[in-house]
């Protein structure tokens, strides 16, 4: 089963990366696009029998690792969720 | 006494850390690579800087898992002197060693120069033989030293008097220009609540000889010798 994690700061926290590729899209005219929050993706290949367990699974490595609780959240898809 | 340099594959200024605690001031240093289960008895433990595990997923985030820091855990818990300089203190944010959490420079570049920081509290195993107040003229090198915490987190940063170094002015003053990365509260360096763990961005270790530029960095190994001589920090049990 395929999860998708996508870690991003919170909304709190400033995202100098994602103020730069504001600028840079500005620079290309693109001044409708008004704000860029960058981030991380994964996506983990889960042996799990039921889309919760995959679910549960990806949580606790979110928390434990792919995301920084002091600045980052996260939100999680699961891909048969997706496609069903 | 003895000094303990922490190896992480990509760190990258131990031996500048070694070479300030054995050369420069003539104390007993040994490297322990990461994946050793023992600090081998030192007095100090240093978590030197570089880019451990090239600093993938986030700075520090793959090596709080090393083995060694099991024991670094143990080490800081009995109240024994751990110093995490730039990359070092990084892994003791991610350990959760320290509070708070690194952010990309405002500037989104690579900073690599000489700062001034001022020395807040000198009641630190790192800082006991400083001033306070003292300004010390020292280098950074990162791309991610923007320090944050939540509002609370550095408010209770600020009543518990764990700010240990800001960044300032010539005079002491924190100003916006003087603060090269973004840092919440010009925090250049903070310690726990029982002063034992002291982590710093900029790299005390490179400025230890004028012939480096300055010899402004060399007063924080001294206050560990001193710290570790005098009783005041050591590890209750080894």
């Amino acid at each position: 089963m395929r999860a998708r994690v996508f870690v991003t700061l919170k909304p709190s926290v400033f995202d100098p990366q994602g103020k730069t590729v504001t600028d840079a899209l500005h620079t290309l005219g693109y001044s409708a696009v008004k704000d860029v929050r960058q981030g991380k993706y994964f996506e983990l290949e889960i042996e799990a029998q039921r889309p919760e367990e995959a679910r549960r699974l990806a949580a606790e490595a979110a928390d434990k690792l792919l995301s920084n609780p002091v600045i980052e959240s996260y939100r999680i898809e699961i891909a048969d969720e997706v496609t069903a | 006494m003895k000094f303990a340099v922490v190896v992480f594959p990509g760190s990258n200024c131990d031996h500048d850390a070694h070479y300030a605690a054995e050369h420069v001031l003539g104390q007993k240093a040994e490297y322990i690579w990461h994946k050793e289960t023992s600090l081998k008895g030192a007095d100090v433990v240093i978590l030197p800087g570089g880019f451990a595990h090239g600093d993938y997923l986030r700075t520090g985030a793959i090596a709080r898992f090393s083995p060694i820091m099991a024991e670094v855990q143990k080490f800081a818990a009995s109240r024994g002197p751990v110093l995490g300089i730039c990359n070092g203190f990084q892994v003791l944010l991610e350990a959760g060693l320290l509070p708070g959490a690194m952010l990309r420079n405002q500037s989104v570049k690579f900073q690599c120069e000489h700062v001034l920081i001022k020395v807040e509290e000198t009641d630190t195993p790192f800082t006991t033989a400083c001033v306070p107040g003292q300004v010390l003229r020292i280098p950074i090198a990162h791309g991610e030293g923007n320090y944050y915490a939540e509002p609370d987190v550095v408010a209770r940063l600020e009543r518990n008097h764990q700010v240990v170094f800001r960044y300032t002015n010539a005079n002491g003053i924190a100003t916006a220009e003087a603060n090269p990365n973004g840092s919440v509260a010009n925090i250049a360096g903070l310690c726990n609540e029982h002063r034992n763990v002291v982590g710093l961005m900029p790299h005390p270790e490179r400025a230890c000889e004028m012939a480096l530029g300055s010899a402004d960095g060399l007063i924080l190994f001294e206050s560990a010798v001193k710290a570790v001589s005098e009783g005041a920090f050591t590890a209750a049990a080894r």
